[in-house]
């Protein structure tokens, strides 16, 4: 791995991996191999998902309702858990894409004269 | 949970899909296999990790914060070990003693029949009610069957798989060179079948044993009798044993767990069909109207209690038509040892008071907890101040301080049974062993088991909620500002606190006071018992109770035998007087009737005994009035003999000679002399009405013989027993003296004493201790104040007058609570046991003052030192 790959890999905030989970599978239900590979995919590979990381994260989101477990098949063609956006977990997902937003909007807003100056 | 479990357990697969999947992909992008693995692990991370992760996910957070709480409840007790150890100590004990006697009711009265899979075992007894007047004859027990009563239930139920009867405690001489009185039980041939008790050695009854009366004299003995007193011999199966002069073949040898199913062990066993061979005189097989089987019924798989019921109740229907006015209600339980309604009615309120006492106990051992964890709460209360002020929720910090009484309780209540459960079953034995030889040797099995794990979780449980309440909210008290002064002497909280440790002492003082009131009375009463005169001369006489009928006599072979027994004995140098008598004075064996006086209907319970002319001269108990019966008056004769009180009752004013009496047969009776009152069946009691017939013959079977002797016991003794067995050598006499009767009413109240003065004492103590930390924590918390006095110019004497006054006062309004309580105990106490009075001046003017001197003890050490204080100090030491 080069030092240019991984200044430009980001480890995940606290807590924003709930969100990419929720996020990734408003697509559609997918298995927990999937899910961090569509992260990463989606992310331009920017997002650097530590795989093991997801496990503890899916279970907090069924505890809560969030996302539900199914069993299905893989698309080649192993027996595999697919986990799917509840009702209450798609309702979650607008809450705190909103926030984050704000959230990220307001960072923005404190950082931008920072890079002003900068130059 | 389950749902969780499953989750958990399917992680570990989600895992192993997961790495397959990348080491697939990374096969995919052109590595080999081996490196696609470990790339596809890197990238992973660490395995345990995620999954130790995940599982917290789903742990509950309330037991985490238990964990949290437990450890840190240790190591805070850790901090404190003087306080840990006095509070673990005090209950300990508390809990100790009260598992201990729990464990002793339990073997008594809760505990399965010794028997394989005893849950399926039903005892059955019936209530009989009659409209009117009823007939019923007793033997034992009144809620036990007759024989063709038993065989009803047996042939027409649908919901046992078998029922068995039994006679328990059946009477029986063994013959040998040293002729023995044993107790045994004739059961029905199913009995050992329907228990599932396969004999040690040889075979139980089968069905052909019980196929005609008295036919069939076949017997199986006990484990115990087998090595005691047949020499543990294996080749006895098929030998005879001899019971009441009757040759019985041994079929087996029971094992050596099983002793029947009473709580008296049983020696031997007997077809029930040889009932009236053991018992010659007495005809109970074919009396249809008399209650003498206890009934053992095993449940058929998947019936239930309502269809137990429902179909017993049939067929005691059927069976109350053949006699007019009767109903019977059943009581069926799955059976115990006394789990009969009539042993029960008299268990339960002996067991409530047993453990009420020791309740009690506990009670106190609580209260000095409590006042541990208050004084201990002031020294914590800038450290709970602090967490307060930092956000802690007070729920919370009640919890934690709960979580940490109730680590005090369970290390105090495990070492508490622990000991409790070791010492009582071998002090059961000791004790159980140790009785006076009138008293069946009981088999209680106090060793613990499910019952009593559960009775000691639940007081332990209970315990630290107990103690441990008060304290935890009191000191989660909202009130930062003067404690995190650490100062607040003169706070309101502070005062709070303080008439909650003297309400605690209070309280233990009174329940104390209760306890110890209940000792001195029960001390009182086995005094009153070891001293009292029962107003005839008991001293110099020996007495045997001679029971032919049990030791297979008829009646013509037991007045044969009486008539020459009587004649070797007055021929006994050393004899100077012989009596006969149906019940022996204070013998605890009773006779009784309902009589009508003349030209009334009114129904007066008389009891009363046969005795010989010379009964009167013997006892001592002169006829102040009237004449003594003549040798040749017997039962036909129709004189009887009063005592004075009885006449004075029954013809006050009236001149008693020559009045007659009816009895319920109808048959009139007419006084002939006036006997002097004396304590002859109840001791304390002369008064009570009383009558004697003259002895006749039909008193052969089973009667006493009385002999007042000028030599030693001794050898009057063994000659009474040598001119009975040189008559009969089969026989089995047992001689006492007569004031050994004296023994069976002072066995209880020494008993029942020495446990109320136990528990007396160690209330003292713990309640001495209550005071003494009351009164040092008052005294050490107000050495200002006692400072500033001083400073001021009070004299000492004052200032420990103040503190004595402040101090005793608790314990005088807890000491004028114990006292009425007591007064209401004591009733209820004077009912249940003999010689204690109910407002015994002694008691309650002794115990109270005793405990006042022992607290006022317990004050001084601590007052004292407030004298001591040096102003100078005190004020600038807070």
């Amino acid at each position: 791995m080069s030092t240019k790959e991984q200044q430009e890999r980001i480890e995940l905030l606290q807590g924003t991996l709930d969100l990419l989970i929720l996020r990734t599978l408003q697509l559609g239900p997918l298995h927990g191999h999937a899910i961090a590979k569509a992260i990463e995919f989606r992310s331009d590979e920017v997002l650097q998902v530590e795989q093991g990381s997801l496990y503890p994260a899916l279970h907090r989101l069924i505890k809560r309702n969030w996302i539900s477990v199914e069993a299905g098949t893989s698309e080649n063609n192993r027996r595999a858990k697919f986990y799917a956006l509840t009702a209450k977990g798609r309702k979650q997902l607008s809450v705190e894409t909103n926030k984050w937003e704000k959230l990220a909007a307001a960072i923005a807003q404190v950082l931008k004269p920072a890079r002003q100056e900068e130059r | 949970m389950t749902r969780r479990k499953k989750m958990l357990q399917q992680l570990d697969n989600d895992i192993r899909e997961h790495i397959e999947h990348e080491t697939q992909d990374n096969i995919d992008r052109g590595m080999t296999p081996e490196e696609a693995h470990y790339a596809a692990l890197r990238k992973f991370g660490n395995v345990a990790r995620v999954k130790e992760q995940t599982h917290e996910v789903w742990m509950i957070t309330w037991l985490e914060q238990l964990w949290q709480d437990v450890r840190f409840g240790v190591r805070a007790l850790r901090r404190s070990p003087s306080l840990t150890v006095a509070a673990v100590l005090a209950i300990a004990l508390g809990v100790g003693i009260n598992v201990g006697i729990f464990s002793v009711l339990n073997g008594l009265a809760l505990r399965l029949l010794p028997i394989p899979r005893a849950n399926e075992i039903l005892s059955v007894n019936q209530v009989l009610r009659f409209r009117g007047k009823g007939l019923r004859y007793i033997n034992n027990n009144s809620g036990y069957f007759s024989w063709s009563e038993y065989r009803d239930y047996r042939d027409h139920n649908h919901v046992f798989s078998g029922v068995a009867a039994y006679q328990p405690y059946v009477e029986a001489t063994l013959a040998g060179s040293n002729p023995r009185s044993i107790l045994g039980a004739a059961a029905s041939c199913n009995y050992f079948d329907v228990l599932q008790e396969s004999p040690a050695l040889g075979r139980g009854f089968g069905a052909d044993d019980c196929a005609a009366a008295g036919a069939n004299a076949v017997v199986v003995v006990s484990d115990a009798m087998w090595r005691n007193q047949l020499g543990a011999d294996r080749a006895l199966i098929g030998k005879a044993i001899v019971l009441n002069r009757v040759h019985y073949t041994v079929l087996g040898i029971a094992r050596p767990g099983f002793t029947g199913t009473e709580p008296i062990p049983s020696a031997f066993w007997v077809p029930v069909t040889m009932s009236a061979v053991l018992e010659p005189d007495e005809k109970r097989l074919a009396n249809d109207n008399m209650s003498w089987l206890a009934m053992l019924g095993r449940l058929r798989p998947q019936v239930s209690p309502e269809q137990v019921r429902a179909d017993l109740d049939v067929i005691a229907q059927r069976i109350n038509q053949q006699y007019s006015g009767r109903t019977t209600s059943l009581s069926i339980h799955t059976a115990r040892y006394l789990s009969s309604p009539e042993e029960r009615q008299f268990l339960i309120p002996v067991s409530s008071v047993i453990l009420a006492a020791f309740g009690l106990v506990l009670l106190i051992a609580c209260a000095n907890v409590t006042n541990l964890l208050l004084a201990r709460a002031s020294v914590r209360q800038k450290e709970i101040a602090l967490r307060l002020s930092l956000g802690a929720g007070r729920g919370r910090l009640v919890r934690q301080l709960l979580t940490e009484s109730l680590l005090l309780s369970m290390a105090g209540g495990i070492l508490g049974s622990i000991i409790a459960c070791w010492s009582f079953m071998r002090l059961t034995g000791f004790i159980t062993s140790h009785l006076p030889g009138d008293f069946p040797p009981i088999s209680i099995n106090a060793t613990p088991d499910l019952h009593v794990l559960f009775y000691a979780l639940l007081l332990t449980f209970c315990t630290g909620i107990a103690f441990g309440l008060v304290p935890a909210l009191q000191s989660t008290r909202p009130n930062l500002n003067s404690s995190m002064h650490g100062d607040g002497a003169a706070v309101g909280g502070k005062r709070r606190r303080r008439f909650l440790l003297k309400a605690l002492v209070g309280a233990q003082v009174a329940v104390c006071m209760v306890l110890l009131m209940a000792a001195g009375l029960l001390l009182r009463g086995l005094y009153y018992a070891q001293t009292v005169d029962p107003g005839f001369e008991i001293k110099g006489v020996a007495t045997t109770l001679l029971n032919l009928s049990h030791q297979g006599y008829d009646a013509p072979r037991a007045t044969q035998f009486m008539t020459r027994y009587v004649e070797v004995l007055s021929a006994i140098p050393g004899v100077t007087d012989v009596a006969r008598a149906e019940c022996a004075p204070l013998a605890h064996d009773f006779s009784g009737d309902h009589f009508t006086l003349q030209g009334s209907s009114e129904q007066i319970p008389i009891e009363y005994n046969h005795v010989t002319p010379s009964y009167f001269s013997l006892t001592g108990i002169p006829i102040v009035r009237g004449r003594n019966f003549t040798a040749a008056e017997t039962h036909d004769a129709s004189g009887v003999i009063v005592t004075e009180s009885t006449a004075r009752r029954l013809w006050p004013g009236q001149d008693p000679l020559g009045q007659t009496l009816r009895e319920t047969s109808g048959h009139v009776r007419t006084v002939i002399g006036i006997a002097r009152d004396a304590q002859v069946a109840h001791l304390g009691d002369s008064t009570s009405n009383y009558l004697y017939y003259p002895f006749g013959p039909e008193d052969n079977a089973r009667s006493y013989v009385l002999v007042r002797y000028a030599a030693s016991f001794n050898d009057v003794s063994n000659g009474m027993r040598t001119a009975a067995l040189s008559i009969d050598p089969n026989l089995s006499v047992d001689v006492t003296r007569l004031e050994d009767y004296l023994e069976v009413w002072r066995a209880p109240s020494r008993l029942v004493a020495w446990l109320s003065s136990t528990l007396g004492g160690l209330a003292l103590l713990l309640c001495s201790i209550g005071v003494y930390g009351m009164v040092s924590y008052s005294v050490s918390r107000s050495v200002r104040e006692i400072g500033i006095r001083l400073a001021l110019g009070a004299d000492k004497g004052a200032v420990v007058r103040l503190v004595l006054w402040q101090s005793m006062r608790p314990v005088l309004i807890g000491g004028i609570v114990g006292i009425v309580l007591c007064a209401a105990v004591s009733s209820v106490l004077s009912s249940m046991m003999f010689g204690v009075g109910a407002h015994d001046p002694i008691a309650f003017v002794a115990v109270p003052c005793f405990l006042l001197g022992v607290a006022l003890l317990a004050t001084l050490i601590p007052a004292r030192r407030a004298m001591d204080v040096d102003p100078a100090v005190a004020l600038r030491c807070e």
